[in-house]
Order: structure tokens, then C-alpha cells, then sequence
């Protein structure tokens, strides 16, 4: 697909760590409204892909250009104002915080109530409060409709497949035009991640502009929710195209099935 | 055994100074929850908060004012700015530039700054030296119950104390503030990524601990009837220590571990013979059992670990 007219645009990314190459000389473009899946053997440079869009890691070469701006130098809460949420691959959610604790959170940045209105203009505050209640509500209730009842609920006390789902709510409260999802199936058995793949439909139903880049281990999620699948390896980017095209293709075989088995 | 009243009447002093360690610990282990380090120089921002407050209230008295009814919201006002600066100053000073160094080097820059505090105030505040007599401000007088005296300056103190802490327990609960604070302390990275401005938080973090000791260091100035140079150091000592008992970086378990080094103080006092002259020995000798079998406090997560 050409780059000219993409989301994000990503060119020639290298991320060192001291000697170690992470990522060497990467390319990746998402347009807008695009599922992109990911996928590579384990310390391929997947999440360090992630890290380095979120400006966690700062990189030693190219640039990443997102809705026509470069995120060269920019702080990390700087990067996420601009549109782009994630999830992390062990969940980070906090777990000592109700669920809308937690979902009020992704919302930060666009709270505008601070501290005098906390103390001064009480309705102001409430009303944004409430405001935002909704919104967390409305997000919930995609996934499960029970979750909304359990917003006071600490978040330690969901089961896992509730708890990814919040913090997916707490990725798409922040409203992004980016959401970078890290193996959201990981630790989940079959049956939590068919549901995990109905709540990623149900994404791109609700929300068609927005843009998702997923990695993921699990091949049925991939083939079932992404349109185009970019494939790494050692740090740099082996294959891309449709599912079946980079999963019959010779290098993602052997990164997968080691290369005695595809060279025999 | 003592009798009863004295118990109570101890056990209510204790609440009174307890009240007070705690807010120095809420500062100690706000510091802690959102940066992992402890700031020694906390105690020394408490007594700079006195002297902040004994200087607001002498200038108010030159102008006129020191009589008046704003006298005491303009002292905490001015005691809470100076302190407030001052210790955002300190963290971009002795913390910040140090992160990812040894937690060894933040415990020597801080302890290193309370020296230059401590020894600012001794050299630069008119004889510094001498204890300062802190103003009376507060109603005088009080009544009885129960056997119990009630001093109306104590239950002001206890008031004003009490306030500061649902205070600050609102604005961390409530604010967009005290949300990235409490965001900030569980995963400052996923923070930052949900639009958490890292740098701004943590300032945010150091005013509001720093304020709370300048309103710890005003209510021991009026309680003591005098400040002095060197009161930082068993305040910050005592302050830390709370902390530590509560659990470090949590707000509550700091609460709680003022009020109990209090209560621990002066009823060790009125139980044990010569209990005045051993009270201290008696409470840190409590801490130290904290330390060796319950190290992360009573609601404690992180082990102290770091220092």
C-alpha cells in the first residue's frame, strides 16, 4: 500500500540496546481505518515496535510519522495526546483501582477540570465526572454488559477475560486514532480468546476509522482480525501481505518451524 | 496501673502529635509511591515550614494584621507556598537528575540538602540558633470530661490536622491531579501512555507533600509554643518512621502509623515508671519491630527495599 497517504508511517526504525539491534531498519505503514497484524518468534522486535511508537524507547535511526507528524522528541504523554493508545502484553492495569478508576485514567488527557473546580465549581466537575461515568459505561457494556455494574468493583476481582476487556476500554477511552494492541490473547484459553476476537469485531463495528496494529502468537486471532500481516524476524521485517500470503512464505516458515525443517 | 483518665488523657495527646507526625508521613510516603525514593530532607522542609509560618506571622503582626482572623489561613498559605517551592526545587535537584543512578545517591543528595536547609535557617534567620517562641494564635483555655482536660488550642490543632488530611485524601481520590498521582504510583509508564504528564505529576507530588509538612510545622510551632533549627530531625525521623509502619507508599497506612507512633509516645509515658524519658526509646523500639517482622507495614506493597 503507499505510504503517502497512511495513518502512520513508519521508515528505516532501528532501536539499540548498547551492542544488541532490537529493530534494524524497519518499515511499516498503517492507513487509516486498517487492521494490521504482527507477527514474529518471541524477541523479534514486536514489542519493541510498540515501545518505540510510544515513545518508551527512543530511536537510534529513521522516523515514525503519524497523521503527518514526527515523533522524533516527543515525551511519551506528548505522543498518546495525539491519538495513539496501546495495551500491554502482561496486563498493566491497576489492580488496586475500581474499573472506572482505571478507564478514568485513559480519559486523563482529556479531562479539563483541575483543582479549582474541585473545590469552586462543583457542578462543573461533577458534570464532567458523570460525563465521563457514561462514556466508561457505554464502552464496558460493548463487551459485556454486565461490566458496567462492576465499575466500582477493584479491578484484581475480574476474571481475565473482564479484565483485558478493560483495558481495551481504557486504551479507547483516551478517543485514539491509533490503538496498538500487544497479544491480547496471552494467558487466555480457547474459548476466552474466541470471545476476545468477538470483542475486536465489535471494535471495528463501533469505531471504522479507527486504526489497529495487533500482535499477536495466536494465528486464528491474526487470520481472523487483521487485513494485512507484517511478519518480524531477529529485528527486521521478513514478509508482509495477506494472512495466507505471509504464512506460506518461506522465511516466516522457517523463523517459525526452525530452518531444518523448511530446508530439508 | 495508671488510672483510666490518664490513659485517655495520654491516648489523646497522642492522637494530638499524632496527628501532626502523620502529615509529615503523607509526605514522606507520597515521595515514595510515585518516585520510589525517600526524601531525608523531608524533616527539614517540616521545620522550614515553622520558621516559614513563624516569619508570615511576624510580618502580618508588623502590618496590622496579626490579630485579625486571616492571620492564620494567610500563615498556612504562606508556609505552604515556601514549602510547596522548596520542595519541588529539592526533587528536581536532588531527585530527578539522579533517577536511574543508585537509590544510595538520592538518599545522600536529599540527606545533603536537610543539612543545607537546617544549617540556611541556623545562619541566615535572625539568631537562628536560640528556639523561637511561636505566637499564640489559637483560642486558650478549655474544659473537662470525663477527668479528661480538653484544651480548645489541642482540639483546633486536632481540627486543623484532620482537615489537611481529608483534604489531601479528596484530591488524590477526586481530582485529575490526584488521579495521575495515584496512576504515577502503580505504573509510571502505562501512565504516561494514557496522557500522564510524568514530570508535571511528580512536581505536583512534591507541593502537596512539602505543604503538608509546612502545616505539620505551623501545628507543632503552636503546640510546642516554640520552634527551633534542629526540630526537623526527630520530625522527619519520626515522620519516616510512620510512614514505615503504614507501609510506604500508601496514604492511609501513613495516617495510621502517625497516629500509632503518637499514641505509642505518650502512653508509653503514662505505663511505664520514668515513661516520659523513655518514650522515644519506646516507640522506635516498636518500629524496629516492624522493621524485623513486618517490613512492608501494616498496608505496606513495595518492601523498603530501595535504601
Amino acid at each position: 500500500m503507499s505510504a503517502a497517504g497512511a495513518l502512520l508511517d513508519v521508515r528505516g526504525l532501528t532501536v539499540r540496546f548498547g551492542g544488541l539491534v532490537a529493530l534494524d531498519g524497519v518499515d511499516v505503514a498503517v492507513a487509516e481505518g486498517e487492521t494490521v497484524g504482527v507477527i514474529g518468534p518471541n524477541g523479534s522486535g514486536k514489542t519493541t515496535l510498540f515501545n518505540a511508537l510510544t515513545g518508551l524507547y527512543a530511536p537510534a535511526g529513521g522516523e515514525i510519522v503519524f497523521r503527518g507528524r514526527r515523533l522524533a522528541g516527543l515525551e511519551a504523554h506528548a505522543i498518546a495526546r495525539l491519538g495513539i493508545a496501546r495495551t500491554f502484553q502482561a496486563s498493566r492495569l491497576c489492580l488496586d483501582l475500581s474499573v472506572f478508576d482505571n478507564i478514568l485514567i485513559g480519559m486523563h488527557a482529556g479531562r479539563r477540570t483541575g483543582l479549582v473546580d474541585f473545590v469552586v465549581r462543583r457542578r462543573r466537575f461533577l458534570g464532567e465526572i458523570r460525563a465521563a461515568l457514561e462514556r466508561a459505561s457505554h464502552l464496558l457494556a460493548l463487551f459485556n454488559r454486565d461490566l458496567p455494574s462492576r465499575g466500582f468493583e477493584r479491578v484484581g476481582q475480574l476474571p481475565q477475560i473482564d479484565r483485558r476487556r478493560v483495558e481495551i476500554c481504557r486504551a479507547l477511552a483516551a478517543a485514539p486514532t491509533l490503538l496498538l494492541l500487544d497479544e491480547p490473547s496471552a494467558g487466555m484459553n480457547p474459548e476466552e480468546t474466541a470471545e476476545l476476537m468477538r470483542d475486536l469485531r465489535i471494535v471495528r463495528e463501533e469505531m471504522p476509522g479507527l486504526s489497529v496494529v495487533i500482535i499477536e502468537h495466536d494465528m486464528f486471532v491474526i487470520e481472523g482480525v487483521s487485513q494485512r500481516v507484517v511478519a518480524f524476524n531477529y529485528g527486521r521485517k521478513i514478509a508482509e501481505g495477506s494472512f495466507a500470503a505471509v504464512a506460506a512464505h518461506g522465511e516466516v516458515r522457517a523463523a517459525y518451524l526452525g530452518t531444518e525443517a523448511v530446508g530439508a | 496501673m495508671p488510672p483510666l483518665e490518664l490513659l485517655l488523657q495520654q491516648a489523646l495527646n497522642g492522637v494530638m502529635l499524632g496527628v501532626m507526625y502523620a502529615l509529615v508521613a503523607v509526605g514522606f510516603t507520597l515521595f515514595f509511591g510515585v518516585l520510589d525514593v525517600i526524601h531525608f530532607a523531608h524533616g527539614d522542609i517540616f521545620m522550614l515550614g515553622a520558621f516559614a509560618g513563624l516569619t508570615a506571622l511576624v510580618g502580618l503582626k508588623a502590618a496590622g494584621l496579626g490579630g485579625s482572623l486571616l492571620a492564620l489561613p494567610l500563615t498556612f498559605a504562606a508556609a505552604i507556598l515556601v514549602t510547596g517551592v522548596v520542595g519541588v526545587a529539592a526533587e528536581r535537584v536532588c531527585v530527578k537528575p539522579l533517577a536511574g543512578t543508585s537509590p544510595l545517591m538520592t538518599l545522600l543528595a536529599t540527606l545533603s540538602l536537610g543539612l543545607v536547609i537546617r544549617e540556611s535557617v541556623l545562619i541566615f534567620y535572625p539568631r537562628g540558633a536560640d528556639p523561637k517562641p511561636f505566637p499564640q494564635l489559637l483560642p486558650q483555655g478549655g474544659f473537662e470530661a470525663g477527668g479528661v482536660a480538653i484544651r480548645y488550642e489541642n482540639l483546633a490543632i486536632l481540627g486543623i490536622g484532620l482537615a489537611a488530611m481529608v483534604a489531601v485524601d479528596r484530591v488524590i481520590k477526586g481530582t485529575k491531579m490526584g488521579a495521575a498521582i495515584r496512576a504515577v504510583a502503580q505504573d509510571p509508564e502505562a501512565a504516561q501512555m494514557m496522557g500522564v504528564n510524568l514530570d508535571r505529576t511528580v512536581d505536583a507530588t512534591f507541593f502537596l507533600g512539602s505543604g503538608l509538612a509546612a502545616v505539620a510545622g505551623i501545628l507543632s510551632g503552636l503546640y510546642y509554643s516554640e520552634i527551633h533549627f534542629i526540630m526537623g530531625i526527630t520530625g522527619g525521623v519520626i515522620g519516616f518512621s510512620a510512614a514505615a509502619i503504614g507501609g510506604l507508599g500508601n496514604v492511609y497506612g501513613a495516617i495510621v502509623g502517625g497516629l500509632l507512633f503518637g499514641v505509642l509516645q505518650t502512653t508509653a509515658a503514662a505505663l511505664i515508671p520514668r515513661g516520659s524519658e523513655f518514650r522515644d526509646v519506646v516507640a522506635f523500639a516498636v518500629v524496629m519491630l516492624f522493621l524485623v517482622f513486618k517490613p512492608s507495614g501494616i498496608f505496606g506493597e513495595k518492601s523498603v527495599e530501595r535504601v
